[in-house]
């Protein structure tokens, strides 16, 4: 009986994958009509505005130096064809006004932002925030893209990775139009994070927990291979030598730790590198001067990029951790018990968690004291990095009374003082140069300059476009494709083959998202 | 005549009221977004899933031909293979086991059937917390992890090992159904069967398989339909163990994952993601009647 | 070789009793050795099925700087996490929640199969093989398809966050239709027309004969269905943006994302959620099987 169950099933399966024979193509392009799409000639029928001179970024070779930020952008949309920030209308309010927030944050994130709200709260009878969490960003973005108007927040946290999906939505009120209504004076901010959030001329949200990758290195272990426990390698060179020293000396089974998650080393961090090469990461000035019609994941450089990666794995000098979906695994790796990194790449925003769970003992024989945190290492060694973590967007359309008490709480989450609580308690940069002036944050910079790397790193002035950071509808399935890519040449794919085709399917996801979502 | 004719029309009407809830939750809940959703698997719409045109009918045809259709329908065919078998064996084995007159049988009972108290979610926690590689129990203790390299470096992320890994905690979860499905099968069974076998002169085994095995036609086939149509829905144990990876290899990628799994390409997608869903309804459908007609042949000839 | 016996010298009271096992070798149950060996092997599989278990609840008494230390050993007991878990994972809520769903899923899921299930089976209608045919047809959608459109009809009801919104699409199956049409079949024929002689209508025959006699049937899928609705896994995810209306699987995946350094908690909190389930099944256990054997017989 069980052998037949067994056979039919074989049988079954089988027939299924027959019936399914055939060369097809990519699910993405399944019903298309067959058009003579080669993944280097961009169809992107509504961009007719020509771009200007000063930044064709789209026809320059991916290794010139990158435009700077033109004003304005080509494509500019004037903030007079948005929902207006009417931030006055709080007044009018006859009573509390009850806020929906619907925000990402998780464990030790989600009470520092919990603990921030109840003050507000308290602080004021005019409005009430309640928080709601979507257990991730994700979820988040699914939710609110998927419910009707009525069943959406006032406010919504969502990622650096999602600002086009949700410009799209054509739901929210620009922010840039109520910090004109409330006559704001930006220049305290730091310039990038607004710029992350900023498409044609226009800022879509709000800037408020800012991450950056940074490294995160063994003091103790870089002790005994007898490096400075106070320097860490910047260039990529430098990564290997130090790498080299540590294995060398036997005080680590490995140097550098690399996941290749879409949210760390698989996608995240490669856009970082492709700042930090001062080159673009898709066409159109990184999608800011129009809408990208294609990435430059394969060029040359990159491909240098992924054959040093993938030499370092080959050599023992590297590990590769996979997915790491949790995002714990790299950190891990630093405490195994048999063969530890010294080194690994982790986001800015985990350090206030890893300091904690360190001192907490869960991993026996390693203590937050020991963990030391330097720069992103990259290639050119320059410093700087892009703005990662998450903005505040208001919800349109749920009255004037809403929309103003939306921007009050905002404008107390980035308020120098919120901003200083924040960030020392969790490793976010603070987004406004004034929280470094206050305490607790003012203090933490002071004694535990761990902190302040992120923010250092991300402060580095460069108004090129490639500093933005690149903006497209589909840019989370591009960097699950690019962490595909990037997981096959760390287990020994060719770079460049693996990478021309993770251009191809990039590309063609943002095909297909011009084509379903123009109109 | 006129009586008879005004009964049926009560009848009628009282079936009617009676089928009513049914109907229209069945209507409004299974019914109607069939339908849709089939219309829906021939359109295209925006992020948010709406303004959706048609993109031809040939895109069924195209994602049944697509290469991730394939790959994560082979992936899904794998994870049923590992699951449905062992795990009617086990829960065959273990009934068996525990359907004697032994004291304190009872507690065995009891705990064989446990696992049905623990859901998808439940059953994969525990399994996370056992095989993570570096937080996972397992991992933890020297010896097995020197006997097992695997286990450090983490049976969920290895591409050859996450898929078993896997389907071995939903082996584990689904364990106490099978048994307490199998052991009323087996106490069904008319026990002058066992004895005219005995009297025949039929040893243990050739009388598991003589009797036993042929009288439980009826309720392996309705175990094995629950566990097949349970393995090519898993979700809840991909989400939680592995998030479809390790990648590239997408090794635990089934087709419900490649659906509406975190890492799926077609996310937001509505028309791509009907279209896969419709398809895996077929596979489905095809499944059930491969197996209702493979197991009628043999009921019949058992009784 | 087994010793010949007459069948009819067994000990009578040794299968005077189903539950007492049945005799799937008349010869050896109860010889010495052999039941050593039975025990054995029953020890051993009960330690297999037990471990993670076991590990669970070894983590969950563990405070977080002992839980990786030497995890199966039972050691340095605290009932602080368990606490915490109980609390600020929500659970209380959570379980609530997972409960009055459950609840009232298989209330509606009893009541909805016995009507459909009689009208199919008592009742003369037109068009009955056809509906009977569309009701089995139902049996075989898989949720994933109808997920996204009745995300979207549930949020059109206004029922995103609700009891509704996680009860009403399982209020009826085709599955419980079945199970109680093909008890009610198994019924004597003339029952329904004794019943008529005595001058009792369809819903008095629903009432006082054929309910009775099905109830062990119902009770089977009572168990089934609450089993089911508690242990829904995406739906409560997708429809609810409050988290005070999370079900308890739901919950657990916030748990685990938010906490997932802290694994003493997520054990923790996995732990209390499985205890209510087992409890319910200990009650249950009996109308469990013995429903099973109904739809594995007839299904």
């Amino acid at each position: 009986m069980r052998s037949r169950t067994m056979k039919r099933l074989a049988i079954a399966g089988t027939l299924a994958v027959l019936t399914a024979c055939g060369d097809g193509g990519p699910i993405l392009q399944a019903g298309n009509d067959p058009a003579p799409t080669t993944p280097t000639t961009p169809t992107l029928p509504q961009v007719t505005v020509p771009p200007v001179t000063a930044a064709p970024g789209e026809t320059l070779p991916p290794t010139t130096p990158a435009p700077t930020i033109p004003a304005p952008t080509t494509t500019t949309t004037p903030l007079s064809d948005l929902p207006a920030c009417p931030v006055d209308a709080l007044a009018a309010a006859s009573g509390p006004v009850e806020l929906t927030f619907w925000h990402g944050m998780k464990g030790g994130l989600e009470d520092s932002l919990v603990k921030l709200t109840d003050e507000y709260n308290a602080s004021q009878a005019k409005v009430r925030v309640v928080l709601q969490n979507q257990g991730g960003y994700e979820q988040a973005i699914d939710k609110y893209v998927q419910s009707s108007e009525s069943s959406r927040p006032d406010i919504i946290q969502t990622p650096e990775y999602a600002v086009q999906q949700m410009r799209d939505t054509k739901s929210f009120v620009p922010i840039g139009a109520c910090m004109q209504a409330a006559q704001m004076d930006t220049s305290d901010f730091l310039g990038r994070a607004l710029t992350a959030y900023s498409t044609e001329g226009v800022q879509w949200s709000m800037p408020f927990n800012v991450s950056n990758p940074v490294l995160y290195y063994n003091r103790r272990v870089f002790e005994v291979a007898g490096l400075d426990p106070n320097t860490s390698p910047l260039s990529l060179e430098d990564l290997r030598s130090v790498s080299q020293t540590l294995v060398a000396s036997g005080a680590a089974g490995t140097g550098i730790g690399l996941d290749t998650g879409f949210d760390g080393g698989g996608g995240w961090y490669i856009e970082q590198w492709f700042s930090k090469l001062g080159e673009l990461y898709t066409d159109n000035g990184n999608g800011r001067l129009a809408p990208a019609t294609k990435v430059f994941i394969d060029n040359p450089k990159a491909v240098e990029l992924m054959t040093f990666l993938q030499q370092m794995i080959n050599d023992g000098l590297a590990f590769n951790i996979g997915d790491d979906p949790s995002g714990q695994g790299v950190f891990l790796k630093m405490a195994d018990s048999t063969s530890p990194s010294a080194m690994t790449i982790g986001t800015s925003a985990a350090l206030g968690t890893v300091i904690s769970v360190l001192d907490g003992g869960l991993i026996p024989g390693l203590t937050g004291a020991d963990i030391g945190v330097g720069p992103m290492p990259g290639p050119g060694g320059a410093p700087g990095v892009l703005v990662g973590g998450a903005s505040l967007w208001i919800v349109d359309g749920h009255g004037d009374e809403k929309t103003a008490a939306s921007w009050d709480y905002i404008n107390y989450l980035v308020s120098a003082q919120s901003q200083s609580t924040w960030a020392a308690s969790t490793g976010y940069v603070p987004v406004r140069a004034g929280a470094l002036e206050l305490d607790p944050l003012k203090t933490t910079y002071a004694t535990d300059p761990r902190f302040k790397v992120a923010y250092d790193q991300v402060n580095a002035p460069s108004d090129a476009l490639t500093s933005a950071g690149p903006i497209t509808g589909p840019l989370k399935q591009i960097r699950v494709v690019v962490a595909r890519a990037v997981a096959t040449i760390l287990q020994g794919g060719d770079p460049q083959a693996t990478l021309t085709q993770a251009a191809t399917d990039a590309n063609a996801l943002i095909a297909d998202y011009t084509a379903r979502n123009s109109d | 005549m006129a009586l008879a004719r005004r009964t049926r029309r009560k009848e009628t009407g009282l079936a009617a009221l009676m089928l009513a809830p049914s109907l229209v939750v069945l209507g409004l809940f299974v019914l109607y977004p069939l339908g849709k959703a089939i219309w829906l698997g021939h359109q295209r719409c925006n992020s948010q899933g709406k303004a959706c045109k048609s993109n031809g009918w040939d895109q069924y045809t195209d994602v049944l031909r697509s290469p991730e259709f394939h790959h994560a329908l082979i992936v899904t065919a794998k994870f049923a293979l590992l699951t449905v078998p062992l795990g009617l064996v086990l829960g065959v084995g273990l009934a068996v086991l525990a359907d004697r007159y032994l004291k304190g049988i009872g507690i065995f009972r009891t705990i064989f059937s446990s696992t049905v108290a623990t859901s998808i979610a439940v059953a994969s926690l525990m399994w996370l917390f056992l095989l993570q590689p570096s937080t996972g129990a397992l991992a933890r203790v020297g010896w097995i992890t020197r006997l097992f390299p695997v286990i450090k470096t983490g049976l969920l992320n290895d591409k050859g090992t996450a898929l078993t890994a896997v389907a071995m905690s939903s082996v584990w979860a689904n364990l106490g159904f099978t048994f307490i499905v199998v052991t009323a099968g087996l106490q069904s069974i008319p026990r002058d069967l066992y004895e005219s076998a005995f009297v025949d002169g039929a040893g243990g085994w050739r009388r598991f398989t003589n009797v036993t095995i042929p009288m439980l036609g009826p309720t392996l086939l309705f175990a094995s339909v629950v566990l097949v149509s349970r393995a090519f829905q898993a979700y809840g144990e991909v989400d939680l163990l592995t998030d479809g990876g390790p990648q590239p290899q997408g090794s635990t990628t089934t087709l419900t994952y490649l659906i509406y799994g975190n890492e799926s390409t077609i996310r937001n997608n509505d028309g791509l993601q009907a279209t896969t869903a419709v398809l895996l309804f077929v596979v489905l459908l095809v499944l059930s009647a491969v197996q209702f007609r493979s197991f009628d042949k043999r009921v019949h000839y058992a009784s | 070789m087994p010793r010949k016996r007459e069948p009819g010298a067994e000990p009578k009271r040794r299968f005077s009793k189903r539950e007492q096992g049945t005799i799937a070798s008349i010869d050896s149950a109860g010889r010495g050795w052999r039941k050593v060996g039975r025990y054995t092997l029953l020890l051993i599989v009960t330690f297999v099925v037990l471990f993670p278990v076991y590990a669970t609840v070894l983590a969950a008494l563990k405070p977080g700087n002992q839980v990786l230390q030497h995890p199966f050993v039972p050691e340095h007991f605290t009932t602080d996490v368990l606490r915490t878990a109980w609390s600020q994972g929500n659970l209380g809520r959570y379980l609530l929640n997972s409960f009055v769903v459950a609840v009232i899923v298989t209330v509606a899921q009893v009541v909805t199969a016995v009507m459909s299930a009689y009208a199919f089976a008592f009742l003369r209608f037109p068009l009955k093989a056809l509906i009977f045919a569309v009701f089995l047809a139902t049996l075989l959608v898989p949720f994933e398809v109808t997920l996204v459109v009745n995300r979207r009809t549930v949020d059109s009801l206004g029922w995103l966050n609700s009891f509704q919104g996680l009860a009403v699409p399982f209020l009826a199956t085709a599955f419980g239709t079945f199970l109680i049409r093909q008890t009610f079949l198994q019924l004597p024929k003339d029952l329904r027309e004794a019943a008529r002689m005595d001058g009792l209508g369809h819903w008095g025959f629903l009432r006082e004969v054929a309910v009775p006699l099905v109830r062990p049937t119902m009770g089977a899928l009572a168990l089934f269905a609450f089993l089911s609705s508690w242990n829904q896994y995406l739906w409560p995810r997708l429809i609810t943006t409050e988290e005070n209306m999370n079900t308890v699987q739901s919950g657990l995946k916030l748990l685990a994302t938010a906490d997932v350094d802290k694994p003493n908690l997520v054990m923790a909190g996995t732990l209390i959620a499985a205890v209510p389930v087992f409890a319910v099944l200990m009650i249950f256990q009996r109308q469990l099987v013995r429903g099973l054997t109904a739809g594995a017989v007839k299904g």
